[in-house]
């Protein structure tokens, strides 16, 4: 109760933490419903992890260039990393969803190896970064600590942003989704309703990853939304209860990790996948299987 | 007069510009109830969607307008392509069929949802329009997506098998439905089905697509049994 109150003190000196945590939790589910709707759960797995790789070489090419970026987490370093991570992020999407429409090849095969050798890329190049042993490896494993206010606030207008257009062109995209003939019949651009979706997908994986690692956003991008599947019974259902478990888990997690000195990142993650495990074994003894 | 609906010009169909059907040439009439019949991979689907317009034409040319206004399909599709992933319920999927009316960005006005329930209610759907799709049996998904077709304010109605794992009773219904319909809002019909029987009852016109080559006329001529045995022994050769 102490910590409770601790954390919800306006003085709080991990507010930003905490509210970029929360705020991540609550944006990430509703583009991880699409995700799970048009199965792209591997997109949604490799997707933060290429994002976090155009992070470190972003980081790096001032390095590569002969400059020097002595200030971690300045705006500009911040700035830097944003354009890398969004740059890769709808790069990988775009090529990604692409080679899906063509539907030749193994998509499994492709997102693991883009997973495994983004992964591995992001440790070579930060290895070899002075400034990554210091702090941009801690960011790319979800130690959500130190979130300036700038941070704060271009995380919230970013995501405020995803969710208008979510919430605007829910139809639209809704269509496109669960029926792309018919979406081509009403005549809807099903090409530009793709590319906002993506875009939009992109734009939350970028911010999440910049904000708290790619561990956290790619937690919070599917099991929330794989977890409400069990229990929704309609479109409104999943989407709202797939926001609520990703905000209150990532409330809850910060609380757990606060009060146990442990990092966010992981005990977030942990308890989505415990919260999503007791769901299933409550659904399946629901059910009488 | 007949007010034509649909020209086919010398036609030719196919997909990434390799022709399966060619010089498809036909006109379609408003308020006229056509079948389109023949064996798998004939051409029947390659015909539908480029009528469609989800596929393009390979040569020739097709005109699909009324007085220069294009045309509203209403399409119902076979129900067992959809992903059961999808949690939407009968309801929002016969909505979706109004779509095409409403703006970008806005709400859908009540007025679409109660046409929606309108359309639900005449097609017997109305009992499970707040099930799940997804778990309804095919002859229900059926009447729902023939609902949504209907909801879109069709000039032509466009259905691919509807009646595919629906039994007899439920195919009768649903095709005595249809034709009760659109003779009364005065839509035309383009029925794609293996089922003969059905053709005969229902369908005035029938495109017959066997072996590359396109048969047509009414159903009292293509369908008698000499001419139907002179169509096999051509494609027999």
């Amino acid at each position: 109760m102490e910590t409770l109150q601790q954390i919800l003190s306006i003085d709080f000196l991990l507010r930003n933490s905490l509210y970029t945590s929360v705020l991540v939790g609550f944006a990430c589910p509703l583009v991880g419903v699409f995700l799970v709707m048009r199965r792209l759960v591997f997109m949604g797995v490799a997707l933060p992890q290429i994002s976090s790789t155009g992070v470190a070489i972003a980081l790096s090419l001032p390095l590569w260039l002969g400059f020097k970026l002595t200030e971690h987490g300045s705006h500009s370093a911040h700035a830097l990393a944003f354009v890398g991570s969004i740059t890769f992020s709808l790069t990988a999407i775009l090529v990604l969803a692409f080679m899906e429409r063509r539907g030749r090849g193994q998509p499994e095969g492709r997102l693991g190896s883009a997973y495994v050798v983004a992964a591995a890329l992001s440790i070579l190049v930060l290895s070899k970064n002075p400034y990554g042993e210091i702090g941009w490896l801690d960011m790319l494993k979800g130690e959500v600590i130190t979130i300036s206010n700038f941070d704060l606030v271009l995380t919230a207008a970013t995501l405020t942003l995803v969710l208008a257009a979510l919430g605007l062109f829910h139809k639209e995209l809704l269509l496109v989704s669960f029926d792309r003939e018919m979406a081509i019949i009403l005549r809807k651009n099903v090409v530009f309703w793709d590319s906002l979706l993506y875009l939009l997908i992109g734009l939350t994986v970028s911010m999440a990853v910049l904000s708290v690692g790619p561990l956290i956003a790619f937690g919070f991008l599917l099991i929330p939304a794989l977890a409400a599947h069990q229990y929704a019974r309609n479109m409104r259902q999943f989407t709202l209860l797939a926001s609520l478990i990703g905000g209150a888990t990532a409330f809850l997690g910060f609380l757990i990790a606060y009060r146990w000195d442990l990092p966010v990142g992981p005990t977030d993650v942990v308890l989505l996948g415990v919260l999503y495990a007791i769901g299933w074994l409550t659904a399946k003894l629901l059910q009488g299987d | 007069m007949t007010e034509l609906l649909i020209t086919l010009d010398n036609l030719s169909i196919g997909y990434n510009g390799q022709p399966v059907l060619t010089g498809l040439s036909l006109s379609i009439t408003r308020a006229s109830f056509t079948a389109i019949l023949g064996a798998n991979g004939s051409g029947k689907s390659t015909l539908l969607k480029t009528l469609l317009g989800l596929l393009p034409p390979v040569a020739g040319r097709i005109d699909i307008a009324s007085a220069g206004v294009p045309l509203t399909f209403g399409y119902v599709p076979q129900s067992n392509q959809f992903d059961p992933v999808y949690l939407l319920t009968a309801f929002e999927v016969a909505l979706m069929g109004a779509y095409g009316r409403i703006r970008v960005g806005h709400l859908i006005p009540p007025a679409e949802r109660a046409f929606t329930r309108e359309c639900l209610r005449a097609v017997g759907a109305e009992d499970f329009s707040h099930k799940r799709f997804a778990e309804l049996s095919g002859g229900q998904q059926q009447r729902v997506l023939i609902a949504r077709a209907l909801t879109t304010r069709p000039d032509v109605l466009v259905l691919d098998e509807p009646t595919a794992g629906v039994d007899r009773e439920a195919t009768t219904a649903v095709l005595e439905f249809i034709t009760e319909i659109c003779k009364e809002k005065k839509i035309t019909v383009l029925l794609v089905t293996h089922d003969f029987s059905a053709v005969r009852h229902h369908a005035e016109k029938v495109i017959w697509l066997h072996e590359g080559k396109v048969y047509q006329g009414a159903v009292d001529e293509l369908l008698t049994t000499e001419r139907m045995a002179e169509i096999f022994e051509i494609g027999m050769g």
